[in-house]
Parts: structure tokens; sequence; C-alpha cells
């Protein structure tokens, strides 16, 4: 595959998504935003899922420790609210949990796995839900406008911090979670990977450690996940328990694949294309979950590679007809 | 009190091993974590709910209580309609697919629920009423509990029996135990998957069913159930029947005692329980 | 009865001195988005009961002509699907479907979440039902008030319950000396057994509490919990428990003989004999959260006349009797009527929104429970009904018993502006 080509439209598509605050009304901005957070989350998740093979519907922990970190230093290190401060902090505890929780999922795979990754999710769920007075329970927390580098945004709205400065820093984070994935993915690591999800066991006959880069995927997976959560965080306002729940892992799960898992650019596209799916949903049908349900199992059944598998074929196709060359 | 504490933690452990039991065949015979189980149990509910409401009053009272069972048919119906259109689709294919796309039929289902039923509530209450109370060493306790603990045993009679003794049970055992042999001995995976599928769902059906006589079938009666189903297999073990029951019990039991001793600890104490087990014993307490 | 069509040409009274500039009234309809709970467990209870009540008083009000001659197009949209998801729609309501008003929410997470997007997204935000009474309260007392310019609660928090409830044991059962609580594990039920329990202790210190439960949400096994408050012997037992769960509780408890020997005190039990239906047991304590039951006559004529329609219309489209979710839908739809024809008073032509919501602030307007005022820290305070279940011939269930009634009034049972309900409560001599 030549690699030019590929980095060229990449940093076109940055360039034109520096833009994108003029072009998009301040509503739709929000909404791209929240695509762009959920982008971050897949491009993780993916990792784990498309490259190493293993299916955990239980990242939305990671995703909730994202969020909380920022919305408890909110409540009880208001000093220390700000954001070079917060995202640092984000990926912190994403590591630890992500390190703890992982260590006990990865030992075990396919049907197990998935349940002890749920069954952790749950456990992080009931204690957010619970410890009331520490997390705000089932009410939440509230995420107030941060400051950034010593620039207080006081006095102004959130949509206009969301419109203005913050998202060129989510932009610019998600540009460099971009390349560290494809970094990833390109490396001898991904490499490996790559070889457990294909075959664990002659992956393990030709010395590569199985278990221990399951785990560093599952870490890697998770801070990315917590990222996303942090700085999705500062788009929705106000965090709750649901995030660890295992329902929105599934959502996590769905934009993966409706983007398609086999290819990088896959989870990004199903993030984007997922928020508006479901909120034009939600807001045009009283059966919303039968719509989203209804279009994951057509999905499933009919694009298994995700949208932007199926975009990939699609451009295969093409290229195979024009390289054999019709005459004209 | 503490024969009554006892009847509780039973009760609690009956519903939830009747419930983790379809969990675990289907789980067992087919690698599927079914996460739309709860749908199942919600559908049997539903119709449970609504048959004895429509019939309450104009037939005999036996047939009030056969009406339950309708929960154990349609479940089982709608499970074999599930697995025909959707699960055996994926086969071929791994096992992402098929947990996203039960994941899809558990929202489809709720909101088919909904269609079907609308947003009201529905109570049955008929059977428990009907049934009365019995006096235990100066306690009240209604009969109503009692006949569902029986009806369970019965259940659980009935698969031991089935998988232990009937061919049909040994069949399913093997495939359980190890698929690829047991399709080189020429059994009929296909067949014999729809059916431990369509078992699985009905006994969900029939947990739900035998639920509405004591608490109205409302949209999304069926979430928590899948979870407390998970924590039994979680700390059972993975397609062990004998650790659903040891789970059940396990967890019915501390849930009874710990709400009458330390009632905070209530909602928290089932996942400690699965994560004491999750950290000493990851595959559970009779898990391969 | 209801709202009469006022038309440009009759507010020709209200004049603005110099130069005034009358605003036209559009001609097109007012979008006023509804979000109730339509699926899930609060949809039977709470949900569906508002959302039929926003839709039978966008009718009637059609019918006479709409709001200054503005016909009403409700949007009746879903509350389910996670606080992000309702923050999300919120947003989407406001700045591109541009309503006019969104009302709504009756989960407390719902209302924290959404409240703050009518300042951020410049829009009106009116919550209905939810409780919290930490939506409108600052971190310590005094503060400042409001804690939203354009965010505004057509309803008392869950602090009129609980107060009242307290005191109306102390009126009635003054020689108790044990209770109990059994509360579900979120904030809703922490809140509630928080201003029970602080109440008590203030008018009644020589009381003992000797259990407090936490069930889950949802859940459907009450056994344990009715043992265990069997075992504890307490005299009252309080509980906010709602919607399944309350019926679940009360069949479960029927069943094990617990109502022989012990009364529940329920802060938000209004639907629940209506719902269980004869057997729902006599001498329960039950709450109206706020003045809704649909036998209460409010003492003013308008009010009174209001509560006879709204009851009797009620009844006719959906074959029950009002709760008091359907009160506080009018209260919502209501509220932003009568501060509208206020403001457009004032302005001359259809307000704006920060005229309306000026107008709102302060506002006092008739409602089938009685006049209903919004304060300056936008959240509404109402007088709470308090009376004990009593089975009559002539209804199916039993009916508070109009003997054993009372009615706190508002300054009572609500805190005033910029005082935390609990420290209020602990300034109590």
């Amino acid at each position: 595959m030549v690699k030019n080509p590929r980095w060229v439209a990449y940093v076109l598509i940055f360039i034109i998504l520096l833009f994108i605050p003029r072009l998009l009304s301040i509503h739709d901005l929000m909404l791209f935003e929240y695509g762009l957070t959920f982008a971050i989350v897949g491009l993780g998740f993916n990792l784990l899922l498309g490259y190493t093979g293993l299916l955990s519907f239980g990242h939305g922990a990671y995703f909730a420790v994202g969020a909380y970190t920022v919305g408890m230093i909110a409540k009880y290190f208001p000093g220390a609210y700000s954001l070079e401060i917060l995202i640092p902090a984000a990926l912190l505890f994403s590591l630890i949990i992500s390190i703890i929780f992982g260590f006990v999922c990865v030992r075990h795979t396919k049907i197990f796995f998935s349940i002890l990754a749920l069954s952790l999710s749950m456990l992080l769920y009931a204690l957010l839900f619970k410890l009331y007075h520490l997390t705000g329970g089932s009410d939440g927390l509230r995420v107030p406008l941060p400051t950034l580098l010593g620039i207080s945004f006081k006095g102004i709205r959130r949509p206009e911090f969301l419109s203005g400065t913050y998202y060129y820093f989510l932009l610019v984070l998600f540009a460099i979670s971009c390349v560290i994935m494809r970094g990833i993915v390109s490396s001898p690591f991904g490499k490996a990977l790559q070889a457990i999800r294909d075959n664990e066991v002659r992956a393990e006959l030709i010395g590569i450690r199985v278990r221990r880069y399951r785990l560093y995927a599952f870490i890697i997976s998770g801070m990315f996940v917590g990222l996303g959560g942090a700085l999705w965080s500062f788009v929705n306002g106000h965090v709750t328990a649901d995030l660890s729940h295992w329902v929105f892992s599934g959502e996590i799960v769905y934009m993966t694949l409706l983007g398609g898992f086999g290819i990088l650019e896959g989870p990004i596209i199903g993030a984007i294309l997922f928020t508006y799916l479901k909120l034009y949903a939600m807001g045009n049908t009283q059966y919303w979950m039968f719509v989203i349900g209804a279009t994951l199992i057509v999905l499933v059944l009919l694009l298994p590679n995700g949208v932007a598998g199926a975009i990939a074929s699609l451009l295969a196709k093409i290229k195979r007809k024009t390289v054999k060359g019709t005459p004209c | 009190m503490w024969v009554i504490y006892t009847l509780n933690g039973l009760y609690f452990a009956a519903l939830l091993f009747l419930t983790s039991l379809g969990l675990n065949i289907i789980l067992g015979v087919m690698g599927i974590l079914n996460l739309a189980h709860g749908s199942l149990y919600a559908i049997g509910a539903f119709i449970a709910a609504w048959t004895i409401i429509q019939i309450v009053g104009k037939v005999p009272v036996f047939i009030l209580f056969v009406s339950l069972l309708s929960g154990l048919v349609l479940a089982g119906i709608v499970g074999f309609l599930m697995e025909k259109s959707l699960i055996r689709a994926m086969y071929k294919r791994t096992l992402e697919y098929q947990l996203l796309l039960t994941f899809g039929a558990l929202l489809l289902l709720e909101d088919v629920i909904k269609m079907i039923w609308g947003g009201q509530a529905y109570y049955a209450s008929a059977p428990f009423e009907l049934l009365g109370k019995v006096d235990i060493l100066g306690h009240v306790y209604p009969i109503y509990f009692l006949f569902v603990m029986f009806i369970t045993f019965l259940a659980g009679l009935f698969i031991w029996f089935f998988m232990g003794r009937t061919k049909l049970g040994i069949m399913l055992r093997a495939i359980s135990l190890d698929r690829e042999m047991a399709t080189g001995l020429g059994l009929d995976i296909g067949r014999l998957s729809t059916f431990a599928f369509v078992l699985g769902s009905g006994l969900a059906g029939l947990a739900g069913a035998l639920v509405v006589p004591t608490t109205p079938a409302l949209l999304g009666i069926g979430m928590e159930p899948l979870i407390l189903a998970f924590i039994v297999v979680v700390v059972g073990g993975l397609g062990s029947l004998k650790g659903a029951l040891v789970g059940a019990l396990l967890v019915g039991f501390t849930r009874s005692f710990g709400i009458a001793i330390i009632p905070e600890i209530e909602l928290p104490l089932l996942f400690m329980i699965a994560g004491i087990i999750l950290v000493v014993k990851p595959q559970g307490l009779f898990g391969r | 009865m209801g709202a009469t069509a006022v038309s440009v040409g009759a507010l020709g009274g209200g004049t603005k001195a110099i130069g005034q500039a009358k605003r036209p009234i559009p001609t097109t309809p007012i979008k006023i988005a509804a979000v109730s709970f339509l699926t899930g467990a609060a949809a039977a209870p709470f949900g569906i009961p508002g959302d039929n009540t926003y839709k039978m008083c966008a009718d009637v009000i059609n019918k006479e002509g709409g709001i200054l001659g503005r016909k009403i197009e409700l949007l009746s949209k879903d509350e389910n699907g996670g606080v992000d998801a309702q923050v999300k729609l919120a947003r989407k309501l406001i700045l591109e479907d541009k309503v006019d008003v969104d009302l709504g929410y009756i989960s407390s997470a719902s209302c924290l979440a959404v409240l703050p997007l009518a300042d951020e997204s410049g829009g009106l935000i009116v919550a209905y039902d939810c409780g919290t009474h930490e939506l409108m309260e600052g971190k310590k007392s005094p503060y400042e008030v409001p804690n939203f310019k354009l965010g505004f609660r057509s309803s008392a928090h869950l602090g009129i319950d609980n107060i009242g409830l307290a005191l109306f044991i102390k009126k009635y059962y003054p020689n108790i000396k044990k209770i109990a609580g059994i509360n579900q594990d979120y904030a809703w039920g922490r809140d509630s057994w928080l201003i029970f329990e602080t109440a008590m202790k203030k008018l009644m210190p020589q009381v003992q509490v000797v259990k407090t439960l936490w069930p889950p949400l949802g859940n459907t096994d009450f056994t344990a919990h009715i043992s265990a408050l069997i075992g504890a012997e307490p005299d009252i037992v309080h509980s906010s428990l709602w919607g399944g769960d309350a019926v679940t509780f009360t069949k479960q408890a029927l069943g094990m003989d617990y109502f022989k020997k012990i009364k529940m005190a329920y802060s938000r039990g209004e639907p629940y004999p209506q719902e269980v239906g004869k057997d729902y047991p006599e001498e329960q304590i039950i709450c109206c959260a706020g003045t809704h039951y649909f036998l209460f006559t409010p003492p003013d004529k308008t009010s009174a006349g209001l509560q006879k329609w709204f009851v009797g219309e009620y009844q006719k489209r959906y074959g029950k009797y009002p709760t008091y979710p359907c009160y506080h839908a009018y209260q919502a739809l209501y509220a932003y009527k009568n501060a509208v024809e206020k403001a457009a008073k004032t302005a001359g032509g259809w307000p704006t929104i920060e005229e309306i919501a000026k107008a709102m602030t302060g506002l006092t307007f008739p409602s089938p429970s009685g006049n209903i005022t919004i304060r300056e820290d936008h959240n509404a305070i109402e007088d709470v009904l308090i009376g004990i279940s009593k089975l009559t011939p002539k209804y199916p269930f039993p009916i508070l018993d109009p003997k054993r009634m009372e009615i706190f009034p508002a300054a009572q049972v609500n805190a005033p502006v910029g005082m935390r309900t609990v420290d209020w409560i602990n300034s109590w001599k």
C-alpha cells in the first residue's frame, strides 16, 4: 500500500477539520465534538478488539474513570481544575484501573474474558452508584469549565468555550491519538498483537508472550478510552454512573462495529455516525431502541466489516476494475 | 424469625437459580452468552400477567396456575425464532458477532414488548392471593413463595434428570464438553443447539412468569435478573448446573441474612461475592 | 376555566409610554417539548400520566384558542436512554428544533444535568417532577439565587413531603417510640430519608431509629426487607418507594401480615391506593407531594373550579383519577402559559425568553391543587397534604380519611429563599 497518498489525505482532513467551527452551527459542532471524543474511545477500543481479538463489554469502566476523574477533581480539588492537570490525571487513573482489571481479565479468553470485563465494569458501576456522598451516586457530578494553562474561561458559556479554544484542544489531542495509534499498530508490538489474534498457539510458539502482550493492549486501550471519557465530560457537562454500565459499553462496541473494526479509521467513522444515529432516533420516535437494535442486527448480518469496511471493499473493487484496464 | 430469613433466602435463591439455569445451558452447550436473556424473562412475565388478567375469575383456579406456563411457552417460541434467524447465521463467525446480535436483540425486544404491551404496569396477583398464608413458628409466610420454590425444585430435578439420564441430554452435555468431538461423532449440532436455546429461553420465561403474581410486569423488568444471573454464572462457574445451584444458594442466603443484619451492604454485597470468587477462583466454584 | 384567547387588539390597553413598537404576535404555533419517561420503570407511574396530562392540556388550550392566539405544537419525548442522551436531546430541542420551552424531567439526574443547559444554550427549561432539593440549593447557607436565569422548577421539591410527614407524625402519633426507614438506594431515597430523619430528630428527639433499609431501585423481592422490619418492631416506617417497587412491597407485605403491626409513612404515596386497589391497607400515612389529590378542593374559587374540570377531564380521557405527576405536568405547562400572558402585557406583544423568565419569577397562578407560587429562586413552593388511608364504599380503593387530613402551609415546609433545607430544619427551635 503506498503510504504517501494516505498521509496526504490525513493532513488534508486535519486542515479541513480546523475550519469546522466556521462551517457548522454550534449545535452541530457540539455533536461533532461528542463524535470526536468517541472516536478516540473507538481507536483505543479497537486496539483490543480488532487487533488483539478480545471483545470487552466492559470498557465503559475506563470511560467512567476518565470522566469521574474530572468530576471528582472539580468537586474536591477545584484549585487543580485545569486541563493540563486533568488530562494526565485521567490518563493516570485509567492506567491504574486497567492494570488491575486487565490483570484479572487477560488470563482468560473469548466468552470468559467478555464476562469478566462486563462484571468488573458493573462492579465499578455499583460502587459509583452506591458511594453517593462521594461520587454523587445516581445524581452524578457536574463538570464546570476548566482553565487551560492559566487562561480562565469564567464568564463565557459552555457553547462558546466548546466552539472556541476547546475545539482546537480536542482536535489536537485527537490527531495525536491517531498518530500514536497508527504508530502502535504498525510497530512490531502491533504485529505481534495481530499474530495473537489470528492464532494464539502459534504466536506462543514463536516466542510472543501472549498474556503479557494482551495485558499491554488492554492497558493502552483503557487509557485511550479514559482519555476519551475525560474529554467527553467537558462537552456533556455532567457525568453519571451509567457510563460504567454494560449497556453503555455495548454502545462502544456498537460504534466500533458500525465503523468497521478491520481498519484503523473504522471506529472514527463509527463513532461519528453512531452519535447522530442515536440522537436522531431518540428525537424522532419513541421506539428508538428498536431502531438502534434493528440497525445493529442488519449491520452484523449484512455489513460485518462496518461502514468503513464496506467502503474499503468498494474502493478495492473499483481499483481492480480500473487496473484491469477497462477501455476508454 | 430466623426460619423466615432462611425461607426468604431460599425464595430468592430459587428465582436466581431458575434464571441462571437457562443462561448456563445456552452458555454451556452453545458457548453463547445471550445478552437478551433478560428480555426473554420479561416476555415471560408480560404474557403470564396479561393472560392471568384476561382469564381471572372466569376459569377454575387450577387453570390460573397452569397459565403461568404461558411464560415458558412464549419465551421458548421467541427463543426459537431468535436462534433460527440470528444465531444460526452467525455460527461460522466469531464470538463478537454473536454477542452483538444478542445485544441488538435485547434492544429490539425491549421495544417490541413496549409495542405490544404498552407502558403500563400489569398486575396479576390472583395466584399469590389465592394460595393464602401459612403460620410458621408464629410468623406468617405466603404459601405462594413455597409454591415457587417447589416449581423451581421440579425444574431443577427435571433438568438434572434430563441432562444425566436421557439420550438427548447426554448429547447436549457432549456438545458442551467438546464441540468438535461431538460433531465428529455425528451429532446434529444444529438441531441440538436450537433445542438448547429454546430450553434455556423457556426457563427464563418461566422465571419471569413465576414472579408476576408478586410484582407487576413493567418495562425494564428483565434488566436486573440478567445481571443477577450473570453474577451466579460467574460465581458458580460457566456451564455448570451444580455451580448455578450453589451460586444461587450462596447469593440468596448471604443477601437475606445480610439485609437482616447489616442492611447497608445490600447492593454491593453481590458484587463483592463475585469479586472474591473472581480473585480466588476465577473460573467459578465448579467451573472448568 | 382554562385560557381565553387574547388577540393583539385586546392588549391595546397596556401600551408603553414612549415610542413603543408593538411586537406582532406570530401566527406560527408554539413549540413545546415535553420530556418524560415513556419507557422504563418510571414510565407507568410517572412518565405516562405526565405525558397524558401534557397532551390533554395542550389540546384543551388549543381548543380555546391557544396562548395569545397561537396554537401549541406539543413534542413528546422520552426521558430514557441515559443522562448524556438527555443532554444531547435538550440541546437539540433548544438549538436546532428551536422549541419555545422545554418542559420535563422526572429523574433528578436528568434535572441536574439538563437545567444548566438553559443558561448555556439560551433556552427556557421548566423541570416538572424531579424531587432533589439540591437542584436549586447552593453549597452553603445563605446561597445566591437564582441558580439558573432561564431554568425553573414548577413543583416543590422532596423537602415538603418529608418535613410534612414529620409534622404529621408529631401531631397524630406523639407517643411512638421507634421508627425505621425503607428507601431505594440512590439519591432520591437517600435525600428523602435525610430530610425526614433531620426533621424527626428536631421534632421528636425521643424517637429512636431502629432500622434503615436500602433496597436497590427495581428490586422485586422485598421478603427479606419485610422480615427485617418485622423483626425490628418499629411503630412507623418511612418510605419514599415509588412505582412498581411500592406496589410490590405492599403486596408482598400484605402476604406476610406486615401491616398488622406496622404503619407506613409514604413521602409520595398518593398514587398507590388507586394502583393497588381495595387490598391497599388502611391506616397508612400518605403524603401527596403537594396538595395533589383528586378529592381535595382548594380554598380559592378559581382553583376549585380547575380541580373539578381537571379530575373530570382526565378521567374521561384516560379512565383513571389523576395522580400527582399529572398535577405537576399541569403546573409546568400553565406556569409557562401564565408567564407568557403576564410578560405580554408589559411587552406589548409576544415576549422574549428573558421577559418570560422574568415574568415567571415570583409568579403566582391558580391550578387544580390551589395557587402555586414560583419564588425568586426559581423554585416553586407548595402546601402539602397528608392523610390516612381508609376504605369507603364509594371508591374501589382506600381514600384519605377526610377527618384526619392535614394541610401544612408552604411556609411551614419549604425552606426560605437562600437557605439550605437541612440548615433550616436544624435552625428550628
